[in-house]
């Protein structure tokens, strides 16, 4: 190797040590932890110890929070004795508790503070911080009802008694502790779309949507399907997102399919508009009316499957989708 | 490749294992090193082609065969580099479906349409560099303007690729398109590329290749010139390092911008990783950021300082180097300062807090923008004096013909049009957009105004350059931009971050506005002023000292560590998420590495890469010799 490759090649390895070596020092200074416990491997106890590991793991509290001298964090109040009031949280809670009483009406104990605190951030702000706090049962943190009571646990023994049966959690996340509701807030469109594009979508007889063909709003439409004048104040975005992409997911009474099948082999399938002792009037899906004897008919039976298309979430686009549900949000 | 076991986690949507280990090894390393590896090789062919057409079309303009010689010279290397990259490339490929099963099920069905524009792409790029190189001598003369075509063209693929690259890492940090209540993707396949930090990332990327590019060129003219047998040699390397050190400083001084603006839109797409980037893990890696910038900035000063050694008549400014060093140090000293650190109760108690009463107000951002717009000032300030080195008295103005005048009316007109537009975008700002109150309108009117007092600064400056008072009108420019930038606005920034906190970033980026206009201005006028001058020695190159060219060895190191440090950051930001709220990881590797493990990993891989790169420099080098001999290859 030529002599001045080989300083060159000596100075490379000599600034990369030298890096190396800021980052030892970097990582002796700050304290680092190293290996830090991934999600699955927290434990699911309610218990101070999982409380303090999520605390300082999975829930993120720390990068916003000190505890005393433990952590440097500052966006948010020290939970030590170095914080408000010069207590920790554990005490300074029934504090805050009268505070929030007094606001609001409410018979408030010290852990309902720190419940609040914890699953309501911005109801309560401490002077001085901002309203920046995220919900920490969204996405990416996520905790679980039980990872919450653990961490106000953690919280109520920082300077108090840590005591389970005092913690009593909103009853949206009961609900989803019991299974018995969704943890995630009210649907709404992620896109805002253009109802007057919408609209037109609605009623062009020609357009991939052509609603109006079998839906009526007011005196404009088809009589085929549902009036859907009121629609948005009846129902939620969320119900109304499912009955345009997965019609047969829910049919409104009456309007039910049926298939009918008549003697001469002729098979009819649509919904019933008109029916008496003798005469069956049946809409199809191209909304013409058949008339059909009752007398000709050799089987009837209910459809699960609705008559409205089923593939309007391959046939529209993204933003034809979303103009159409904005219009559709409109008619209340 | 062939892997063993299935992991510990469960299986994912695909029916399949969820993670796989490579022979018992972390999959997470094996991803990163690769991974980086083929990102660092990635930066070079972006880089170098971005290099090599600036510098022909210096050439192509001046007429100096040298600019072309040198852009050819490092086109040769492009072929080897190409494929190296792409077998990097088709090797990340290969671990992440194989190591990653369930996240690249995930990651394709969202993007599989980019991977054949990716491809289609892949190919357009390796023709167009192959006709590029192959027919350089062919399409001199009147065809040097196709060429020259052609090479912007090879750098329109780059940046495409680049680009659609760049959308699937991005939407790892910020996806979009999800339905939130089931996480899956609902949305289209260009909702999910233009992602919120698809851009942000790119600008960034971009600006890095060009500085990774420059540095690069700079470490193999340093190499060259150290071993160097002629004084033709020694005087052609010396030369290619300044211009490698150049572009390099170019790109450079755009990068905290670019960062900035990185850094505010991570915060804005998700406040927990904006929190976790300045205030949490990855607050200490930020401190080995700023060092190593630190080593750019003042490595790259002292090679130009170094540099006026070499030009005769340079002297004169020698005296103020040692001012600009003592600024940039002090700027370093502030960006180095963290916030808080942790300290034991005995440590609070001495220092008085938790904060020291001085050293806290330069931890916030405010001081810290102010620091990096005084760098850049700087770091210019430097590169004209160097220029000017061997330069008399100015050229009288009516000597200029109308090329100067023109010249200094357009950019006169584009400096003044963005002065005046930001300006009146902030008298015109609503409080609301930035949860202000009306009341607190009142704080947007200083840096307005600052902004139109530049203004009437480029207008002064102008009519004092006409009137042959250029220097004069130069270092008028200068001063008003420091004084506004720095010192009003850094200060100012506090009484903001007390009085109306979200209105900090307008006034970073009325900052960084009045800088970039300092500098194309300045530029313009020195161009103007000193076009066709007398000079009043030579620039012997060759000239430089040892030292010099080591400055350039610790440039390219330096860069290629920071680089590496970055992917670290950005890669780390989503801690235990593959796709950050949407997909978690659950694999044994989902931990965030301390930043003395990092700096070892990479460490490791910068080794690799500068081996696999001088590898190539000595392949490019023997079909040189052979081509000298008489004996092509």
């Amino acid at each position: 190797m030529k002599r001045p490759f080989l300083g060159v090649v000596i100075f490379t390895l000599c600034v990369i040590l030298a890096i190396v070596g800021i980052g030892e020092l970097v990582t002796r200074v700050s304290g680092e932890g190293g290996r830090r416990p991934a999600v699955a491997l927290i434990s699911a106890d309610i218990t101070v110890e999982a409380g303090e590991a999520i605390f300082w793991g999975k829930g993120k509290c720390s990068i916003c929070h000190a505890v005393g001298s433990r952590g440097a964090a500052i966006r948010g109040p020290d939970q030590g004795a170095s914080g408000p009031l010069g207590l920790p949280i554990g005490a300074r809670a029934a504090e805050r508790a009268k505070e929030r009483a007094e606001a609001t009406g409410k018979t408030f104990t010290p852990t309902d503070y720190l419940v609040e605190s914890v699953t309501d951030p911005g109801a309560y702000v401490v002077k001085g911080f901002k309203n920046e706090m995220p919900d920490p049962t969204r996405p990416p943190i996520s905790l679980t009802p039980g990872d919450l009571q653990a961490v106000v646990l953690y919280l109520q023994g920082l300077g108090g008694r840590p005591d389970l049966a005092a913690i009593r959690l909103p009853e949206r996340l009961l609900a989803i502790a019991k299974g018995a509701a969704p943890a995630t807030e009210e649907w709404s469109p992620y896109i805002s779309g253009d109802a007057k594009k919408g609209e037109a979508l609605f009623f062009d007889a020609d357009s991939n949507a052509a609603c109006g063909k079998c839906h009526a709003v007011g005196d404009r439409g088809g009589k085929v399907g549902p009036d859907l004048t009121q629609v948005a104040g009846t129902w939620g975005p969320k119900f109304i997102v499912e009955s345009i992409l997965d019609p047969s997911k829910e049919i409104a009474s009456g309007y039910e399919s049926v298939l009918i099948v008549t003697k001469e082999g002729r098979y009819v399938s649509g919904v019933v508009k008109k029916e008496d002792a003798s005469i069956i009037e049946v809409v199809d899906n191209r909304t013409k009316i058949q008339r059909i004897s009752k007398a000709q008919i050799q089987r009837r039976s209910p459809q699960k499957v609705s008559l409205m298309p089923g593939n309007f979430g391959e046939i529209l686009t993204m933003e034809e989708f979303h103009d159409l549900l904005a219009y559709v949000l409109t008619l209340r | 490749m062939a892997a063993t076991g299935s992991g510990a986690t469960p299986a994912g949507e695909t029916g399949g294992p969820a993670y796989r280990s490579a022979f018992g090894a972390s999959s997470r390393v094996v991803v990163w090193v690769v991974a980086e590896l083929h990102l660092m090789f990635g930066a070079f062919v972006l880089g170098v082609p971005i290099f090599a057409s600036i510098v022909e079309v210096v050439g192509w303009r001046t007429g100096e065969r040298r600019y072309d010689d040198l852009a050819h010279e490092f086109t040769r290397l492009l072929s080897a580099a190409f494929s190296t990259t792409a077998a990097f490339g088709g090797l990340l490929a290969f671990v992440l479906f194989g190591l990653y099963p369930r996240f690249m099920a995930v990651l394709a069905g969202i993007f599989h349409e980019t991977f054949y524009v990716y491809a289609m792409l892949f190919f357009a790029e390796g023709f167009t560099l192959y006709l590029y190189y192959y027919g350089w001598e062919r399409m001199q003369g009147r065809w040097k303007g196709l060429h020259v075509g052609l090479g912007i063209l090879l750098n329109v693929w780059g940046t495409l690729l680049m680009l659609l690259a760049n959308a699937w890492a991005s939407y790892m940090m910020s996806p979009t398109g999800i339905d939130t209540e089931t996480l899956r993707f609902v949305g289209t396949t260009w909702q999910a590329v233009a992602n919120p930090l698809w851009i942000p990332l790119s600008i960034h990327r971009i600006l890095g290749n060009i500085a990774f590019g420059g540095f690069i060129v700079g470490a193999y003219a340093a190499v060259k010139f150290l071993g160097a047998r002629s004084e033709a040699d020694r005087a052609h390397y010396d030369w290619m390092g300044h211009v490698g050190n150049l572009v390099g400083l170019s790109a450079l001084i755009l990068l905290p911008f670019a960062g900035y603006y990185l850094g505010r839109e991570v915060y804005s797409a998700s406040a927990v990783m904006g929190n976790n980037m300045m205030g949490g893990a990855f607050s200490w890696t930020f401190i080995i950021q700023a060092a190593l910038i630190g080593i750019l900035f003042i490595g790259g000063n002292y090679y130009l300082w170094s540099g006026m050694g070499r030009i005769e008549g340079a002297e004169r400014y020698q005296p103020y180097v040692k001012y600009i060093n003592v600024v940039l140090l002090l700027c370093f000293a502030v960006w180095l300062t963290p916030r808080n650190i942790p300290l034991t109760g005995e440590e609070q108690m001495a220092l008085g807090g938790q904060f020291h009463p001085l050293l806290k107000y330069l931890g916030l951002m405010s001081a810290k923008n102010a620091a990096v717009n005084f760098i850049i000032l700087s770091t210019f300030f430097s590169f004209l004096l160097y220029r000017r080195g061997n330069k008399g008295q100015p050229r009288p103005f009516a000597e200029q013909g109308r090329g100067g005048l023109v010249a200094l009316v357009v950019v006169a007109a584009v400096a003044i049009g963005v002065l005046a537009w930001y300006g009146s975008s902030l008298l015109a700002l609503d409080p609301k957009s930035l949860d202000l109150t009306p009341a607190q309108a009142h704080y947007f009117r200083p840096p307005a105004y600052l902004l139109f007092a530049q203004v009437g600064m480029v207008l002064l400056t102008a009519f004092l350059t006409i009137r042959d008072r250029g220097k004069l009108a130069q270092a008028l420019f200068f001063a008003s931009t420091v004084l506004a930038s720095v010192f009003f606005l850094g200060v100012y920034g506090f009484v903001i971050m007390q009085k109306a906190n979200p209105f900090l970033r307008n006034v970073a980026v009325a900052q960084w506005l009045m800088v970039m206009v300092c500098l194309l201005w300045s530029m313009t006028i020195d161009v103007v002023v000193f076009r066709g001058a007398d000079t009043v020695g030579s620039i012997r190159w060759g000239k430089m000292t040892v030292r010099s060219q080591f400055a350039l060895v610790l440039l390219c190191v330096t860069i290629v560590m920071l680089m590496g440090l970055m992917g670290f950051i950005r890669s780390g930001l989503r801690e235990d998420w593959h796709i950050y709220g949407v997909l978690q990881d659950t694999s044994p590797w989902a931990w965030t590495p301390t930043n003395a493990y990092m700096t070892k990993v990479v460490g490791s891989i910068v080794v690799v890469f500068l081996g696999l790169i001088a590898f190539i420099f000595w392949l490019a080098g023997l079909g040189e010799r052979k081509q000298e001999d008489g004996n092509p290859a």
